[in-house]
């Protein structure tokens, strides 16, 4: 690790990690050839830990997040998330562990046009044959602030407002992990500072998990550790720092 | 599910407006067939006009009643039409929900990834797309009924008192025949959504966070065998048209293209971009960028061209099959009637010419009905009486087996076909009725060479016709040894006239033509028209989906024109591809059944109706280019290469 990026050691967590990466390779062969997308990541996600994902493109941090949640299989290696193994499970078992411990915020604010802000955020719900109430909607989506939106369109909402539906969809589940992907790529930097600030109510009020990956060093300072991914490893991580020192480990890196 | 179906669908009408005119229309033609089907049934002629006769049984066959309606109240011949009509119409509607849907689900990848990475398992979102399709076919359906009911009238009053109908139709209880057509519009939209429901639950979460909307090309392996199979079942039916297929070539010459269709449209995703590949070479020669970018949209994706494809692909084989194999049947007829015919004179009308003279022959067969029995059915059959010593001068009687001169007393000699058909051998009995309601056995004494349109399949003595049908009368005379103008001098003053026997010929090959031509319309008229909105249908959801491509090709600096190169060449190709498989097919049918008809002719005249056949090529691939390039220059037109940027 460079100078500029000071590391800390490893605190041993006391309670089991909310999510565990031990050993995760990803390797991709197409008729180009093989690409070598993760080259071994080891990692422990402290349960309530704020955590933020950097590296230069192609570093493998989007396919890092993908096979923490599942979405994707990794080559070797193994993800235990809140005690369970997930390359022994099938694509139900999969995606039910997805729909109950697990929330996602991307770039692309992935709401379905075709719902209410309402509708949108009791999906989740819906899906797992859960009639939703009333009352829980209507708190998270007093959470994001958005508790007037709720008979509104996506189309008819700003990107920001569009973001934080998002997040108050995942807030419904009371997932253990979330997961972010870019989440702010998109937003304009006040309206930025707000959906980061409510991913982290999330890990200090509820003690939920957040796994951010970002290229942004202003959004990474928001999260208590910034990690940092070169080449398909973890290259260093630094914690609480601001966004000029994250910057500068990252320019670090892509020296 | 069902609510977010719900949903999803007032959301996306555009998306499924298509399906929905495709279904409603589809239900629109069976719920016609259905309800005139209804009124045929319902029709009750007159007791005094239908026979009521007892079948034979056999083994395992219970001898049953048969009410056989005579001629003149027969509504049979319109029921084939409906039935042909309904299952042409099912046929085509199966195909164009299941590339209408599978066209829906392929452009929202992205938001069904959304779901299931929201926690929607694979089969939620397969009751999902289902469910959409429900909601689809369920208005569809129904507004396709109310439409049948309504034009049930018109139809009932032109179809009544004709060729097919000689009766007054009146329209019967809609509700039977209307719930059977909604209940196989819902059948039929489930089957063809259900490849499309299935794909959806294979999109993965991970679907949500790709922006390349380019599909796999894979095609699966249950895909791949039933393809197979249809193949099979395709090369198995191609064997069956044989020389003895005689009126089996109808059906034949219809279901053995749709085999090969349905196979060819489970393997298209492989054959598509192969075809295309062949088809683009000379374009891109001769264009310079827009035939080389068409080639690769077509190729690269092949589950897109194929959905396009199909139905072209479906309504130019069948409707080209048909319309080559009745013409090359209408051919091997006129040589039939030419080598059967030996008279060089045919009166037509009736006339006493025995002191004309120098006449040698006078074959003045009557025709008559007679119903005959079988094991399990009883029919009407044209019969003519002829005495076989004059008839055999004038005409080809020669027998297969058994011998001619015996057709005396209560005996008959049947044509070859219809001897194969219930396999009736020289020695048999045949029990008949006669209209006179008089039954009797008769027993086989020839069996003879088929030759319609001169010789009915049954040949009866003269004498039997004129005990049992004393006032028919001959319609036509075969004659010999008299030159045209003294017989024509002999009949002036009477209704008949003679001709020469090579007109006469022409006239029934004509006929046969003529026959023909209002069976396909009949047939192939809703098919046709279906298949148009079909293929607009495809292509014009397929070029409004690809408005952020076209505008970003145009920021690219592609001009509007470029563009719609691209697009008229793509389609076209599309279009090339899928006419050259129904071509190919085409030719296949068309060959096995002229060669089926043809053996033991000689001579036999090839008409190909080139104006009809390239009138369905050019129609397919005026709609594929023109349902293209409407929406193409719609979405130019609208839009700046600036919104690439929003």
């Amino acid at each position: 690790m460079t100078s500029t990026a000071p590391t800390y050691p490893t605190v041993v967590p006391t309670q089991p990690p909310a999510l565990l990466l031990d050993g995760i390779t990803k390797t991709y062969r197409s008729k180009a050839g093989s690409v070598d997308a993760l080259r071994g990541v080891t990692y422990h996600f402290a349960q309530g830990s704020f955590t933020a994902v950097m590296g230069p493109s192609g570093s493998g941090k989007s396919t890092l997040l993908q096979c923490a949640a599942g979405l994707d299989q990794p080559t070797t290696g193994t993800v235990v998330l809140g005690g369970t193994t997930l390359s022994g499970l099938n694509e139900v078992a999969l995606t039910k562990l997805r729909r109950n411990e697990m929330g996602f915020v991307f770039q692309a604010y992935n709401l379905l046009p075709s719902l209410t802000v309402y509708d949108n955020v009791a999906l989740p719900l819906r899906l797992t044959g859960r009639r939703p109430s009333r009352g829980d909607v209507h708190r998270v989506l007093d959470q994001v602030g958005l508790q007037d939106k709720a008979k509104r369109r996506p189309a008819e909402l700003s990107g920001g407002q569009q973001q934080r539906v998002a997040i108050a969809r995942a807030l419904i589940t009371r997932p253990s992990v979330f997961f972010a992907d870019e989440p702010t790529g998109a937003l304009d930097s006040g309206t930025s500072r707000q959906i980061l600030s409510l991913l982290r109510e999330a890990t200090e009020r509820a003690g939920q998990t957040v796994v951010m990956v970002t290229h942004d060093p202003v959004a990474a300072a928001y999260a208590e550790r910034v990690l940092f991914l070169s080449d398909g490893l973890i290259a260093g991580h630094l914690d609480r720092g601001t966004p000029a020192q994250i910057a500068a480990a990252m320019s670090s890196l892509e020296r | 599910m069902f609510y977010l179906s719900r949903q999803t669908v007032s959301r996306h009408r555009s998306l499924y407006a298509g399906s929905f005119i495709a279904l409603a229309v589809g239900v629109f033609l069976l719920g016609l067939a259905a309800t005139a089907t209804a009124a045929t049934i319902a029709y009750s002629g007159p007791v005094a006009r239908s026979i009521t006769v007892t079948t034979l049984g056999g083994r395992d066959l219970e001898p049953r009643q048969v009410r056989v309606p005579l001629s003149d109240a027969d509504v049979s011949g319109l029921q084939t039409v409906l039935s042909l009509v309904g299952t042409i119409s099912g046929f085509i509607t199966i195909f164009v929900i299941a590339s209408t849907f599978a066209f829906a689900v392929a452009s929202r990848r992205r938001e069904i990834g959304l779901l299931r990475l929201i926690g929607a398992t694979p089969s939620q979102v397969r009751r999902m797309v289902l469910g959409e399709v429900l909601v689809v076919a369920l208005a569809a359906s129904l507004t396709g009924a109310v439409l049948a009911q309504l034009a049930t009238p018109l139809l009932l009053s032109k179809a009544s008192y004709t060729e097919l109908a000689p009766v007054k139709l009146e329209p019967a209880s809609p509700w039977v025949p209307l719930a059977i057509a909604v209940g196989i519009g819902l059948v039929v939209a489930m089957l063809g959504a259900r490849s499309a429901a299935r794909r959806a639950g294979r999109v993965g979460p991970v679907d949500a966070l790709r922006e390349a909307a380019l599909e796999p090309p894979r095609i699966g392996p249950v895909r791949i065998t039933f393809g197979v199979l249809f193949l099979a079942g395709f090369i198995t039916l191609l064997a069956l048209i044989r020389p003895s297929t005689g009126e089996g070539v109808t059906p034949l010459a219809m279901f053995t293209p749709m085999l090969l269709v349905i196979a060819l449209t489970l393997l298209a995703p492989v054959v598509v971009p192969w075809v295309g590949r062949l088809w683009a070479l000379p374009l891109i020669a001769w264009t310079r960028v827009s035939g080389r970018l068409a080639q690769s949209n077509v190729v690269a994706a092949p589950r897109r061209s194929a959905s396009l494809a199909a139905p072209i692909l479906a309504i130019s084989a069948i409707a080209g099959s048909m319309v080559l194999s009745l013409s090359f049947a209408a051919d091997s007829a006129e040589a039939t009637i030419r080598d059967t015919l030996r008279a060089p004179i045919v009166v037509e009308g009736f006339a006493d010419l025995g002191e004309v003279p120098g006449v040698t022959a006078v074959d003045a067969g009557i025709p008559l009905q007679l119903i005959r029995i079988s094991s399990d059915d009883a029919e009407l059959e044209d019969a003519e009486g002829i005495d076989p010593a004059v008839a055999s001068r004038t005409r080809d009687l020669t027998a297969i087996s058994g011998d001619i001169s015996r057709l005396t007393g209560n005996t008959v000699a049947v044509s070859k076909e219809m001897a194969g058909f219930d396999s009736y051998q020289v020695g048999d009995e045949i029990p008949v009725t006669f209209t006179d309601r008089s039954a009797t056995k008769l027993r086989v004494v020839a069996v003879v060479k088929d030759a319609q349109g001169v010789n009915p399949s049954i040949l009866i003595p003269l004498d039997l016709v004129r005990r049992h049908a004393p006032t028919a009368q001959p319609e036509r005379i075969f004659v010999d040894g008299v030159d045209l103008t003294t017989l024509n001098e002999h009949l002036s003053g009477t209704t008949a006239h003679a001709v020469p026997a090579a007109e006469w010929e022409a006239e029934q090959a004509e006929g046969v033509r003529e026959g023909n031509r209002l069976g396909l319309i009949l047939l192939l008229g809703p098919a046709a028209l279906y298949s148009a909105i079909a293929i607009a249908n495809t292509l014009l959801m397929g070029s409004l989906q690809r408005r952020h491509e076209f505008i970003t090709s145009r920021l690219l600096g592609a001009t509007p024109a470029q563009i719609r190169r691209m697009v008229l060449w793509e389609s076209g190709l599309v279009g090339a591809v899928a006419l050259s498989l129904g071509t190919a097919i085409t030719l296949t049918v068309g060959i096995l059944i002229r060669h089926a008809m043809n053996s033991g002719l000689t001579d036999v005249p090839m008409t190909v109706p080139w104006a009809v056949l390239t009138g369905i090529a050019g129609i397919c691939l005026t709609l594929a280019v023109g349902s293209a390039l409407a929406p193409t220059t719609y979405i130019l037109r609208r839009s700046q290469p600036s919104a690439a940027v929003d």
